[in-house]
């Protein structure tokens, strides 16, 4: 017996099956499925054959208890991004690190943190630092596996009888991450150095329970600590929920159909994708680029080296092949940048799911079946991919919610085409604005607030709907802005007012969903650093069918005011900007006025009173203005949605002065008007491009940014350089 | 129907009344002094609810023969559900408001908050944007006005409210020929004083025009953190409630037309019965659902447990509560429908499957979908007067033979099981290469299994174990349904109370005579406070639950009854300082009168975390948070006694027992016995497969096990 046990003792313990490592298992996997094109090589399912009831009983047990554990957890959170916005996902994984199911919420991290298991086992983290029962992982770095490093995930193996069965993951977007620059979306860094807290797939806890120089670490580390300890318990206490519902599972159905099924149920769901692409969308090749801006030229709080304007090129492709195979591919973006707006193909991946779970399968199994059938492209040394890992993350959604708009676009335009038209959506607005800093908050704390208002704006038109107005964004269609009152508990500022954004809806036949505003009054704060972050020389997301897009941003701010005397006078104070000219705040109060398109910007301190607008994005249009229907056009202005001038000068439509519906007599005429003022203009496509080609493209008359952009898509891809100059008709000498 | 299995009695003495009082039909329960009841039935008629009300009481106290005066006048007390507030405010058929809110604010109904675009959908709904939309505002913009003026969190004054703004908002909005003014700004919970100077405005001005309208202020009606849900409360308390309040008065007034002495009282969201003189009738919101779990609290009490689940099927949800250690929990910031809403409503989850879903298979995935649309009243194929084309869960009950169609509602309701079968095959069993039974009983095997699992998560996500608990399963498709979605949970006990069917509106009248008031408090308890600190803390704790207990007594008076007649009861809401959920405990001690009271609360709120939430979120090194204080005030009423029959032998009678059918179980047909319920006797036991048969409520027993009947007429299925 002794000898027995110290043979035993001695032996190499694996935490795979069979006696495998878990690497091993991950090779194994892979190598079936490049040999076969299926999951695990299976040809066939025999235990959803052989009992198909069985098998989605333990299909829904699994989602059940993922959702359960979500809605259980975010009690944890003191944050109200996670708590009142829902910033959290959970996810269970088999051992090699492919979502098996999920709950609701950030669902771009179902994937996220399969790059992160997947680097771990691939780094061997078996052998050291171990990869034991009752062992705590967390990570956040974009290079293996994340978006921006203010989502911070935690990662605890499922071991049933000395294997490894599964992982049970949770993530949730904190507060601040240690960046030079206070949020959770920073916006300061230019290298991974400025970038705060990394933590690169960390073993930080065992037996159930945290390292404690790990939690000082990473509280001495943030400038929250208190939300930054609530939120890892949170996303501890949801593993743990997740670990003992599989536990459970196990024990009533066996491990061996427990293992069968998680094999299973990834190729199911991979067949179920691919047959959903067939029947929803028509096979093609659909472009649809974007761009945004940043204009850091006359920021002096950056470094020298990185003080200019600069345009995002994101040349979106969709793919969509006769046997429901879906590629995403992004030749000719340009070269990744010392800014916090890099990405990485991990990042890039999870808002591709996020898409698709939107779209195409929010009816089906939600797992990673469907990464096993799209293809994603991301060119080495582009933003989407960078050549080097001392890039800046901290605020990669910056380029990569507009960069996936052509998703929806494209989509779209399947969707139409295959005559689904009640699942068109012409994407969303951009999910700005970031009310964003730090400071010595009003209960005298040392305190950063990222405002997740955004995660309300409007939402694409569709074509036979308008699109939702402020309510949901790419990366969550479950928004929420929350409430002023929440809000002001974390923030030191008061809501002067919270209203539609008039104007803001992309216009259309079916015009986009409307954005908001909100202005807001520093209180109780000596001073604070505040930012802006949006779009503002350029729109993001374009209109589909001849929709236009949301209106794009702007900064407004008004320093240094009278506010306090305003106020004593009981004089009439500015709640919002209606207008989009600072005029409803500055015809009232006197002060220093900022107001410009440089909406995105770095922190600047604020004092005392000191007046900040936010205002979030209207979504896309659908569709021709001149055919939206008169009275719909009447409502949208007696709602503020939708300016009178706006009404027609764009949509054509003239209302009555007093009563406001539609003067049918004056909008007959406005219309036609309108039709033949573009008749007057339009010239033949040809000649508009032939004039392009001569006044704009050879004679490079681009902005800097621009001829910047198109310098380093060209310089990185020669692909897409031929195909500029192939549609332009230059000679192979063209450069810009 | 007449409920209960006892030997008609020469002299009936009825007790109480209570009504349930649907959208299209109104129940009334009457039950005697013994604990034998009644129910009758009558069509609701919403113009006018008394007519109905006095109806299905005259048509349940026809079963004893007993004329309407006679039996109202013994009657000591009545309590009366119903979803008519709640169908007003879905239907947009409330009163004519008008809304005063902080300046800035006016699109409030506008923006809503983004999750009412999302509230209650499905999971793949929930995901699939293109199908949430925004509500219908409860008000139009036109009917809201901004006052200048600001409170901070504090509570101090940022802006001075602007008094001229108020002035000019109660003309517009009186020129707006409004019923009712609601106010509610910014921080008014905290400092509520720039919401009284509009309130004393808004009465200055109706003194000048000489008109006279209600003036809500939301500051009075509920004092508690998060603007939004509290200006949808205070509006629906004007839109919705106040017009029930007059129907009620008129229910009230035919009752005492009809001989009555009991003053009835309404179900409320929180499990008590309050008055219709209620100064916060929105409570009364949601009442259907409430009352079957106060039932069951009231059973456990009687029967001595602690523990139990509390599970109710109706024909389009399950709903699930828990009652743990003789408790309920409450829910401060309940969703309703698409509203989001500031009021203690007893934690029920609701899942969207009942007896009517629909059942599809997922063309592509080959999937088996249920739900969550449902045929509701319209039950199934088998029901040709429903006109549905969607094969429904009761299709697959019929096919199965576990409802047998010559018996559904006693015969009142034809059912054609060949239509069901017919609908099986093609719709279901076809597309899977299943036979129609093996179809139909997958259905139904996926159905209790999605219950089975809700009912554990119920469990299991509060940090509880099933063996601590018993589960009490009633509504019209539990006692069928209750073998499936309990199976293999290792629960003390399951509950089948032999009057299912109508055990809401039983539960109804087992609902305490009970107020509950609360505050906002938001007082800090660092976590190295000194002595000193948690005196003048314990101080304005004891102050707050001073003023509590007066809301309380004072709305007791309304009704004429006397403090000493009241008990009071404090709880305390806490959370670790930061958090933005908090737990309520029940406080151990009255007041805080000497060191370590305080510690005896924090030391209930660990525990409670604990349980919720694992221990390894244990924080007290944050410090503690006092979000609300709590004061609940009962007054004994007149509860139903529970019957108490004669033990007979195991063996049911031979009267008991109706026939042999043949049902399909899981994967086998086997013969099952059939009984008649209300023929079986205290003491009998029934061996699986049986199914017990009543006019309202049909009772699988899954074969290998066994369901005693006690002599409370509660089956015990073992």
């Amino acid at each position: 017996m002794n000898r027995v046990a110290n043979v035993m003792d001695t032996a190499p313990k694996t935490a795979g099956w069979d006696g495998r490592t878990l690497h091993q298992m991950l090779d194994d996997s892979e190598a079936a499925f490049a040999k076969s094109g299926r999951c695990f090589g299976l040809d066939r399912l025999p235990l959803k054959e052989a009992d198909p009831i069985r098998f989605e009983k333990i299909f829904s047990r699994l989602r059940g208890s993922l959702v359960n554990a979500r809605e259980t957890a975010l009690n944890i959170s003191a944050s109200p991004i996670v708590k009142e916005l829902g910033e959290l996902c959970f996810c269970l994984y088999s051992p090699e690190g492919d979502s098996i199911t999920l709950s609701t919420g950030i669902l771009v991290h179902v994937h996220t943190m399969s790059e992160a298991i997947k680097y771990m086992l691939r780094n061997d983290y078996e052998d050291n630092p171990g990869i034991n029962d009752g062992d705590i992982f967390v990570n956040n770095d974009p290079h293996i596996g994340n978006v921006h490093t203010a989502d911070v995930q935690t990662l605890v193996p499922i071991y049933w009888e000395g294997e490894v069965v599964g992982w049970a993951g949770g993530v949730t977007h904190v507060m601040d991450i240690g960046s030079n620059t206070p949020g959770s979306n920073a916006v300061g860094p230019t290298t991974r150095y400025e970038d705060g807290l990394y933590l690169p797939c960390v073993k930080c806890g065992a037996n159930d329970r945290l390292f404690q120089d790990h939690v000082k670490r990473c509280e001495r580390a943030v400038r929250t600590p208190m939300y930054w300890s609530l939120d890892e318990k949170t996303r501890l206490a949801g593993c743990h929920m997740i670990r003992a519902a599989v536990q459970a599972l196990i024990r009533e159905e066996g491990i061996d159909s427990y293992k069968q099924f998680i094999r299973e149920v990834l190729e199911d769901s991979r067949r179920s994708f691919v047959e959903r692409v067939k029947q929803l969308l028509i096979p093609g090749r659909y472009e649809a680029p974007a761009f945004i801006d940043a204009q850091f030229a006359d920021e002096a709080r950056l470094p020298a080296e990185t003080r200019k304007d600069i345009l995002m090129h994101s040349p979106f492709t969709l793919s969509i092949g006769a046997a429901g195979r879906l590629d995403v591919d992004f030749e000719g973006a340009g070269k990744w940048g010392l800014h916090s707006f890099n990405c990485t193909p991990s990042a890039m991946a999870g808002a591709l799911w996020v898409a698709l779970t939107q779209t195409i399968m929010p009816n089906d199994k939600v797992n990673d079946g469907a990464h096993f059938a799209t293809g994603l492209h991301c060119p080495r040394g582009s933003w989407v991919n960078p050549d080097t890992s001392t890039t800046a993350h901290g605020n990669a959604w910056y380029y990569l919610v507009p960069s996936f708009g052509g998703m929806f676009r494209s989509l779209g335009r399947a969707f139409y085409a295959r005559g689904y038209v009640e699942e068109v959506i012409a994407g969303y607005g951009h999910d700005g604005n970031i009310l964003q800093g730090g400071g010595i908050d009003h209960h005298g704390n040392e305190s950063a607030v990222s405002n997740f208002e955004m995660s309300c704006i409007g939402g694409g038109a569709g074509t036979i709907r308008d699109g939702l107005d402020h309510a949901s964004v790419m990366w969550n269609p479950e928004g929420d802005m929350g409430d002023v009152e929440a809000w002001e508990m974390v923030e030191p500022l008061l809501y002067l007012g919270r209203s539609v954004k008039t104007n803001s809806a992309g216009a259309g036949r079916r015009r986009g969903g409307s954005g908001y505003e909100c202005m807001r009054m520093l209180w109780h704060t000596e001073t604070y650093e505040l930012q802006f972050v949006g779009d503002g020389a350029v729109f993001s997301y374009p209109g589909i069918f001849g929709g236009y897009p949301g209106s794009s941003g702007y900064r407004f701010a008004l320093k240094n005011n009278d506010l306090e005397d305003v106020f004593a006078r009981r004089a009439p104070y500015p709640t919002g900007d209606r207008h989009s000219d600072g005029r409803q705040a500055t015809d009232l109060v006197r002060g220093d006025v900022v107001l410009d398109k440089r909406a995105t910007d770095l922190p600047a301190p604020f004092r005392e009173r000191d007046l900040y607008l936010s205002f979030m994005r209207g979504g896309p249009g659908v569709g021709d203005p001149l055919a939206r229907i008169a009275t719909d056009v009447a409502v949208d202005v007696r709602e503020e949605v939708v300016s009178a001038e706006m009404a027609e000068r764009t949509y054509g439509v003239v209302l009555e002065k007093s009563g406001g519906s539609v003067d049918e007599a004056a909008t007959a005429a406005r219309k036609k008007a309108l039709r033949e003022d573009r008749a007057a203009k339009a010239v033949p496509v040809r000649a508009w491009l032939a004039r392009e080609r001569e006044v704009r493209v050879m004679a490079k008359d681009f902005s800097a940014p621009v001829a910047d952009m198109y310098r380093s898509s060209m310089k990185l891809s020669p692909a897409w350089a031929a195909r500029y100059r192939a549609f332009w008709s230059l000679p192979d000498s063209y450069q810009v | 129907m007449e409920g209960g299995m006892a030997a008609d009695r020469a002299v009936r003495e009825p007790r109480i009344l209570a009504i349930d009082a649907g959208g299209t039909m109104t129940d009334t329960i009457i039950i005697d002094r013994s604990g034998d009841f009644v129910i009758g039935k009558a069509q609701t008629t919403p113009e006018d609810e008394s007519i109905a009300i006095a109806r299905s009481a005259e048509d349940a106290f026809d079963y004893w023969k007993l004329p309407l005066r006679d039996g109202m006048g013994s009657v000591v007390a009545g309590v009366y559900s119903g979803t008519a507030m709640l169908n007003r405010l879905l239907e947009r058929r409330g009163q004519r408001v008008g809304v005063i809110v902080t300046r800035g604010m006016e699109d409030y109904f506008k923006l809503e908050r983004g999750v009412q675009t999302h509230l209650g959908l499905s999971y793949s709904d929930r995901l699939h944007v293109v199908t949430h939309r925004h509500s219908v505002p409860l008000v139009p913009k036109s009917r809201i006005r901004g006052v200048g003026g600001r409170v901070d969190m504090f509570g101090n004054e940022a802006i001075p409210v602007y008094e001229e703004d108020a002035r000019k908002a109660v003309h517009d909005l009186l020129d707006e020929k409004v019923e009712a003014i609601c106010v509610s700004l910014v921080f008014s919970y905290r400092n509520p004083s720039h919401e009284q100077a509009v309130g004393r405005i808004a009465e200055e001005v109706m003194a000048e025009r000489g008109q006279r309208v209600p003036v809500m202020l939301s500051s009075v009606i509920c004092p508690t953190r998060l603007d939004f849900p509290r200006l949808n409360t205070v509006v629906i308390e004007a839109y919705a409630a106040e017009p029930s309040r007059r129907q009620l008065f008129r229910v009230r007034e035919k009752f005492r037309d009809l001989g009555a002495s009991f003053e009835p009282r309404i179900m409320a969201s929180h499990g008590g019965t309050i008055s219709m003189e209620a100064g916060q009738l929105v409570k009364t919101l949601v009442s259907g659902p409430i009352g079957g779990v106060v039932g069951v609290k009231y059973l456990a009490d009687k029967i001595g447990i602690d523990n139990i689940v509390c599970s109710d099927i109706g024909g389009t949800s399950f709903d699930l509560a828990l009652i743990t250690g003789g408790e309920y929990a409450l829910k401060n910031d309940p969703s309703i429908e698409h509203f989001k809403l500031n009021l203690p409503l007893l934690e029920l989850d609701s899942v969207g499957a009942g007896t009517g879903s629909f059942v599809r298979i997922n063309p592509l995935s080959q999937r088996i979908e249920i739900g969550p649309d449902s045929a509701g009243s319209r039950i199934g194929l088998c029901y040709a007067e429903g006109k549905v084309d969607t094969v429904s869960i009761t299709d697959c009950n019929v096919v199965l033979g576990t409802i047998n169609p010559d018996y559904f509602l006693g015969g009142e309701i034809k059912i054609d099981r060949d239509k069901a079968i017919e609908g099986v095959r093609k719709q279901i069993a076809e597309p899977l290469k299943l036979s129609v039974e093996r179809a139909a009983s997958g259905v139904i095997e996926l159905f209790e299994e999605s219950l089975r699992q809700a009912v554990i998560t119920k469990v299991l996500g509060r940090g509880f174990e099933p063996v601590s608990y018993s589960l009490c399963s009633y509504g019209g498709g539990g006692p069928l349904h209750v073998g499936g979605y309990t199976e293999g949970i290792p629960f003390r006990d399951v509950l089948v109370p032999a009057w299912a069917a109508g055990f809401s509106a039983f539960g109804c009248a087992c609902a305490d005579y009970e107020y509950r008031f609360e505050r906002q408090m938001d007082l800090a308890i660092p976590p190295k406070s000194s002595a000193e600190e948690r005196h003048s803390l314990g101080q304005r704790i004891n102050e707050a639950w001073g003023v509590l207990s007066d809301e309380v007594h004072a709305e007791f008076a309304k009704s004429g009854i006397a403090r000493s007649q009241v008990r009071i009861k404090p709880y305390v809401r806490l959370q670790y300082m930061g958090q933005l959920n908090d737990l309520e405990v029940a406080s151990p001690v009255d007041r805080i009168r000497q060191t370590g009271d305080f510690e005896k609360i924090i030391e209930a709120f660990e525990e409670t975390y604990d349980r919720v939430y694992a221990r390894s979120a244990r924080s007290p090194e944050l410090g503690y948070f006092v979000t609300r204080l709590v004061a609940t005030g009962i007054v004994d009423c007149e509860k139903p006694a529970l019957p108490n029959d004669a033990l007979a032998g195991e063996t049911p009678s031979d009267s008991a027992f109706k026939a042999v059918r043949k049902i399909f179980w899981r994967t086998q047909t086997i013969d099952a016995r059939i009984y008649q319920m209300e023929e079986l006797r205290a003491g009998n036991v029934i061996e699986g497969l049986a199914v017990v048969e009543s006019p309202a409520t049909t009772f699988v027993v899954p074969p290998g096990r066994r369901a005693r009947l006690d002599a409370h007429r509660i089956f015990h299925l073992s």
